[in-house]
């Protein structure tokens, strides 16, 4: 996996499975992350964890009350998986 | 890219290359060891009676990696195992091949045996890896869930409503458990 450093102000969300469906895209920056949040919520987020440089945080309800995203970081939103 | 991670005599790995079951074996073999169990998950040509095409894995690679160890040491810890082995192909894998290989070693076999099937139930339920099943046709892949189980239905999120909580690992579980689940369920966060 290609590891991208985030520009000055962002910060890097990686989508799989089921989440990258949705988005059409394994990267994404911030500014379109909200209204697509939405979207989503219902039909993936609502199964999905969330890792920020790769450790397991709670899922906020809203975007607004994100406490833990730190420019630089590194956020992937984890499907319910699927190896084997 | 792909990568892999060892510690101790604890060895895992993920990788786009053809699966080695005798260099699966390899890596536990030991004199001190009376036993080899090897498993290998191979891609079936159907989901319930549906043809699949072929099969595609994809990874959080660094996670899952992460989440491999942390599976392989606790399952030889708890069984006193010698050593233990696990690699998950990624990338197209065609019906027919492996997908998965795990390898422990024990002084005797009961150990073997059952950390061995314990190690592959703990990856299939929290290895950051996703199979997509490609049909063919019009249709596309559908991404399995696990813990959907093995007749389950391709999931979708649409009975988060259910307003039951249920305090769980990570958090209160925000919807009940289907039949067979055995994966992490959604949380919210704690006001």
């Amino acid at each position: 996996m290609p590891t991208l450093k985030a520009p000055a102000g962002h910060f890097t969300i990686l989508y799989f499975a089921s989440a990258s469906s949705y988005t059409s895209k394994n990267n994404e920056l911030f500014d379109t992350l909200e209204e697509k949040y939405n979207g989503m919520k219902a039909k993936v987020l609502a199964s999905c964890l969330v890792t920020v440089n790769l450790e397991y945080v709670d899922i906020p309800e809203d975007c607004a009350s994100e406490p833990v995203i730190k420019e630089g970081d590194e956020v992937a939103i984890i499907p319910p998986v699927s190896s084997g | 890219m792909p990568g892999e991670l060892s510690e101790g005599t604890c060895f895992v790995a993920l990788t786009k290359d053809h699966l080695d079951a005798k260099s699966v074996m390899d890596r536990v073999r030991s004199p001190k060891a009376g036993a080899i169990v090897l498993f290998a998950g191979t891609t079936r040509d159907n989901f319930a009676g549906k043809p699949v095409k072929e099969l595609q894995y994809t990874s959080y690679e660094p996670r899952a990696l992460q989440s491999m160890l942390a599976i392989c040491k606790s399952v030889k810890e708890k069984h006193s195992l010698t050593a233990i082995s696990m690699m998950h192909r990624l990338g197209v894998v065609p019906i027919g091949e492996e997908s998965i290989l795990i390898a422990v070693s024990s002084p005797h076999r009961q150990a073997a045996w059952r950390a061995g099937e314990e190690a592959l139930e703990e990856c299939k339920e929290k290895v950051e890896v996703w199979k997509k099943e490609e049909f063919g046709g019009k249709e596309g892949g559908i991404w399995r869930a696990n813990r959907d189980g093995a007749i389950g239905v391709p999931f979708d999120g649409d009975e988060a409503d259910e307003k039951e909580v249920v305090q769980g690992p990570y958090g209160p579980v925000i919807r009940p458990s289907r039949p067979g689940e055995k994966g992490h369920g959604p949380v919210s966060h704690p006001r």
